[in-house]
């Protein structure tokens, strides 16, 4: 199955998706839909004193208006790590107030225009307290990740003595780097149409989750999750943004109840900063021995992250940074700080990319500290073994990766000294390397597959499309297993009706959808089998042996869990909760790597920084979809030039809240801003799954911010520790 | 009447106004009565049906509400539905022949993989057809510049650089 890579084929659902004709959450038409708009909290903590909901249930239009003291029967949700929610908090349940902009009142009118103008006629008076919005807040509260619940199971990569050998490495580098808070900023914006049939709640949302939404739902609403069914065929975007149940839902399918209509809740772009989960602030700490020569003697990576009052966010940077060379001794270290916010949360690549930006800016510190290539101190410190686990990598083609991408950018004219470069406008030139990683992960599945007697088949499976080519990867691996066109399978995901659900998130996309549609493949064929009178299929497509055995169509259903998970994740999985199994495995770590090779031009007066071209080499095993692959890696260094160059939520120090709430303000990268970033896979099987797939999505950001800074560093002399890196950093 | 009032005279409005607007939408009449704030865009999806203009920041900032009156691109969340009136307005929906067949703008955003999760698409296309037509296809650098108004947050711009020069390259011969 590996051995012959895949076709380049248009993706799956492009037709659709050219004709604007896929129907996203709040595209879903309905008669009489009702549409609700939330009044926010103003002040950051605290409690509600009293809400004055007159002017807005005045406004014409407007069929209710509630509030805390309305919906207190609302139960929690859980936190998604064992819960559902993306915090376990559900605002409008009490008076209190953990965050500014937290949702106060929801206004359910005839029109959007009247429910808008009556959520801002809603006022508040408040009892106010005392609260830390940043991680450098004065008397924030710093743990010790080890001692909250989630060192139970996030245990520290350790490996020999690190600090020793720190100590007695004869070349250092000991420095500091921060990341700003992000927020995923997906265009689609979160929204929700709730409605009721009878007792059973329907709910069209983008997310990427539905089973964990609906079973949130049930739990928020005190229903049974037999009562829910959430329908999300397309996400516009999510990038860890919609993982979970969002604060709005709950409320939306409150209201759809009361007024007995159904209702849609958009949540404004604006009130998304703090609806919605974002990227945490977090502080690095690297420390890098060596000897002379340029062999690696110890690593250490502390991080500070933020998390919120609420919930203990994690964090699992060094757990990505530990695997990124062959050290004999590493050690890292979590501390969490626990914010006046919205519990933060995962967006792409969410402590894989500040890792590799710490650890990879320490890598090109460490170069010129010994005065070795950039590219050559990476190759010396290569290593097939995880330095952590002792056990080796499923597959590691890092080096592969730096080799074919300095040849393709012709790194071997850079010349080595800052400042040295120039382009033909009297720009700076520099060129930077960075070295990218990402866990393989994977989740089970339950996967109904129906072949029909006029070679069509149906796949209904947890998996959801939200850009990166679901559909398409679906229909490839199906069609060769089943030896049929990938144009005659027809894909169901994203429905709670059609399969059970599960989170489509950590790049383990492909993986698991591969992982299950392989082995209900092997079960269709075995069932096929026992309709042919030899028991042969081989030579015969499924129609064929289904016509000539005089039926319609034939359905399996299969149970698929990952390499060795037990069998109670499927009582995970039926409850919508998590069950992700890696990046350890128990011969094997998995890890997918890329190497980015960045040109920047620092202009002479403006000092505006410009990234002409890009080249990325990926290791990410088999490409199953190389159509969808090759534009995945694309968007992930337009991210990695966002976050190197762009992104930053500001926090608002006196009043909490993110202050660069709109997509005018909070910077992401546009068209102009993006030149030519050219792509290649190493497209090598991997051995721990049939289809040889490893994790991709994610992967593709890593690096590329690390590979900016150090190209700046290269163009300027300026070694800049913290991002984003703009104008007035190179003056 | 004339003169000032101050705010504690003034009255909270007791009614909001709706009107009836006669919009002209890919070549069919529809007959309106709405709220006088309603958006172009809101009365595109909400009372007309057409979903394809999507909204993804209602403040003129992201481009994904963009639909062509009388063949020029605007962002139809900050046009008043009223205004359109009298209008020719295409959306996305309008763009495929009666037998189906594909705008070469469309064909050409799937042979260059110019999109990903596809809610920023339509009012990329409907940029991208407009920025061909306005000439402003005539370079690379010149396609960024002038699709800059349509952001994409999975980042397929490349793609969409790529179809729109390979349809200019068509249209200019
Ligand atoms: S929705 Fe109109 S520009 Fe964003
Ligand atoms: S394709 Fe997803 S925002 Fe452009």
């Amino acid at each position: 199955m590996t051995d012959v890579p895949f076709p380049n084929v248009p993706r799956e659902d492009a037709r659709q998706k050219v004709c604007g004709a896929p129907i996203f959450g709040a595209d879903s038409p309905r008669p009489g839909l009702l549409h609700a708009a939330l009044a926010v909290s103003t002040i950051p903590k605290g409690r509600i004193l009293d809400i004055d909901t007159l002017a807005a249930s005045a406004t014409p239009g407007v069929r209710q208006v509630l509030t805390h003291q309305d919906l207190a029967d609302l139960q929690l949700p859980g936190f998604l790590l064992g819960g559902y929610g993306f915090q376990n908090f559900q605002p409008l349940r009490s008076p209190d107030i953990a965050y500014r902009g937290q949702p106060i009142a929801v206004v359910v009118a005839d029109t959007f225009e009247a429910a808008t103008e009556a959520a801002a006629l809603v006022r508040a008076t408040y009892a106010a307290e005392a609260f830390c919005p940043t991680i450098d807040s004065p008397g924030v509260d710093i743990v010790d990740q080890a001692d909250t619940p989630m060192g139970q199971f996030l245990t520290e990569p350790v490996a020999a003595d690190a600090d020793a050998a720190f100590a007695a490495a004869p070349i250092k580098v000991d420095i500091e780097l921060k990341c700003p808070a992000q927020h995923q900023n997906p265009i689609e914006l979160i929204a929700t149409v709730a409605e009721w049939e009878g007792d059973t709640l329907i709910v069209h949302e983008g997310t990427q989750n539905a089973e964990g939404v609906r079973h949130g739902l049930a739990r928020v609403l005190g229903i049974p999750a037999g009562q829910v069914e959430v329908i999300s065929p397309f996400v516009g975007g999510g990038f860890g943004q919609k993982n979970s149940l969002q604060m709005q839902t709950a409320l939306a399918a409150a209201a759809s109840r009361r007024a007995g209509a159904p209702v849609k809740l958009v949540v404004p772009r604006t009130q998304l900063f703090q609806g919605a989960s974002f990227r945490p602030a977090s502080r690095h700490h690297v420390r890098l021995g060596a000897d002379v020569s340029g062999t690696l003697l110890a690593a250490i990576h502390e991080t500070d992250a933020q998390s919120s009052r609420i919930d203990f966010f994690p964090g699992e940077y060094a757990a990505t940074s530990a695997r990124l060379y062959g050290w004999s001794a590493f050690r890292g270290l979590h501390r969490l700080i626990r914010t006046d916010t919205q519990t933060p949360g995962f967006m792409r690549a969410p402590f894989e990319h500040p890792a590799c930006f710490a650890m990879e800016t320490a890598m090109d510190e460490l170069a010129y500290a010994i005065g070795m290539d950039p590219v050559d101190l990476r190759l010396a410190n290569d290593t097939i073994l995880d330095p952590i686990t002792k056990r080796p990598f499923s597959s590691r083609h890092a080096g592969t990766c730096l080799r074919r991408g300095a040849e393709r950018f012709g790194w071997q004219a850079r010349s080595a000294e800052p400042r040295s470069m120039r382009s033909a406008d009297g720009s700076f030139v520099g060129w930077g390397v960075a070295l990218g990683a990402y866990p393989g992960m994977m989740v089970s599945n339950v996967v109904r597959l129906t072949a029909n007697s006029d070679g069509g088949v149906e796949i209904a499976m947890g998996a959801h499309e939200m850009g990166q080519g679901m559909r398409s990867v679906i229909a490839a691996v199906a069609g060769r297993k089943l030896r049929i066109s990938p144009g005659a399978v027809t894909v169901v995901i994203g429905d709670t009706r059609a399969a059970l659900q599960q989170p489509t998130a950590g790049s383990w996309g492909s993986a698991s959808a591969a992982l299950a549609i392989e082995a209900a493949a092997d079960a269709m064929w075995k069932a096929l089998a026992k309709l042919t009178p030899d028991g042969v299929v081989e030579g015969r497509s499924p129609s064929e042996i289904l016509k000539a055995a005089a039926r319609d169509s034939l359905d399996v259903e299969t149970m698929v869990k990952p390499p060795g998970q037990p069998d109670d994740v499927f009582g995970l999985l039926r409850s919508g909760l998590v069950s992700r199994a890696g990046p350890v495995f128990d011969d094997c770590v998995s890890f997918s790597f890329i190497a980015h090779f960045v040109e920047v031009h620092v202009e002479p007066r403006l000092r505006r920084i410009r990234v002409p071209r890009v080249v990325s080499v990926a290791d990410c095993g088999r490409v199953i979809s190389p159509r969808t692959a090759l534009s995945q890696v694309r968007g992930g260094v337009v991210w990695g030039i966002g976050a190197a160059l762009r992104e930053a939520s500001e926090t608002d120090p006196r009043y909490g809240g993110f202050l660069n709430a709109d997509l005018a303000e909070y910077a992401i990268p546009v068209n102009a801003d993006i030149g030519r970033i050219d792509v290649e896979f190493i497209d090598e099987p991997d051995g721990l799954l049939e289809s040889g797939v490893k994790s991709l999505g994610e992967v593709s950001l890593c690096g590329v911010a690390p590979a900016i800074a150090n190209a700046v560093f290269h163009a300027t002399g300026r070694r800049l520790r913290e991002l984003p890196i703009r104008i007035e950093h190179v003056m | 009447m004339t003169g000032t009032v101050t705010l504690s005279q003034a009255q909270p409005r007791r009614a909001t106004a709706s009107l009836s607007v006669t919009l002209m939408v890919n070549g069919a009449i529809h007959d309106l009565f709405i709220d006088v704030r309603t958006s172009l865009l809101d009365a595109l999806r909400e009372h007309i049906g057409l979903t394809g203009a999507k909204k993804g920041c209602d403040h003129g900032q992201c481009g994904a509400c963009t639909v062509h009156i009388d063949g020029r691109r605007v962002v139809s969340c900050l046009t008043l539905a009223a205004q359109a009136q009298g209008y020719d307005v295409g959306t996305i929906e309008g763009l495929q022949g009666v037998d189906g067949a594909l705008h070469p703008m469309q064909q050409a955003f799937i042979d260059h993989d110019a999109l990903q999760c596809g809610y920023c698409t339509p009012g990329q296309i409907m940029s991208a057809i407009a920025c061909v037509q306005e000439g402003h296809a005539k370079s690379l650098d010149e396609i960024r510049e002038y699709m800059s108004g349509n952001l994409c947050r999975c980042g397929a711009y490349v793609g969409i650089v790529a179809a729109i020069e390979d349809v200019a390259a068509r249209t200019q011969g």
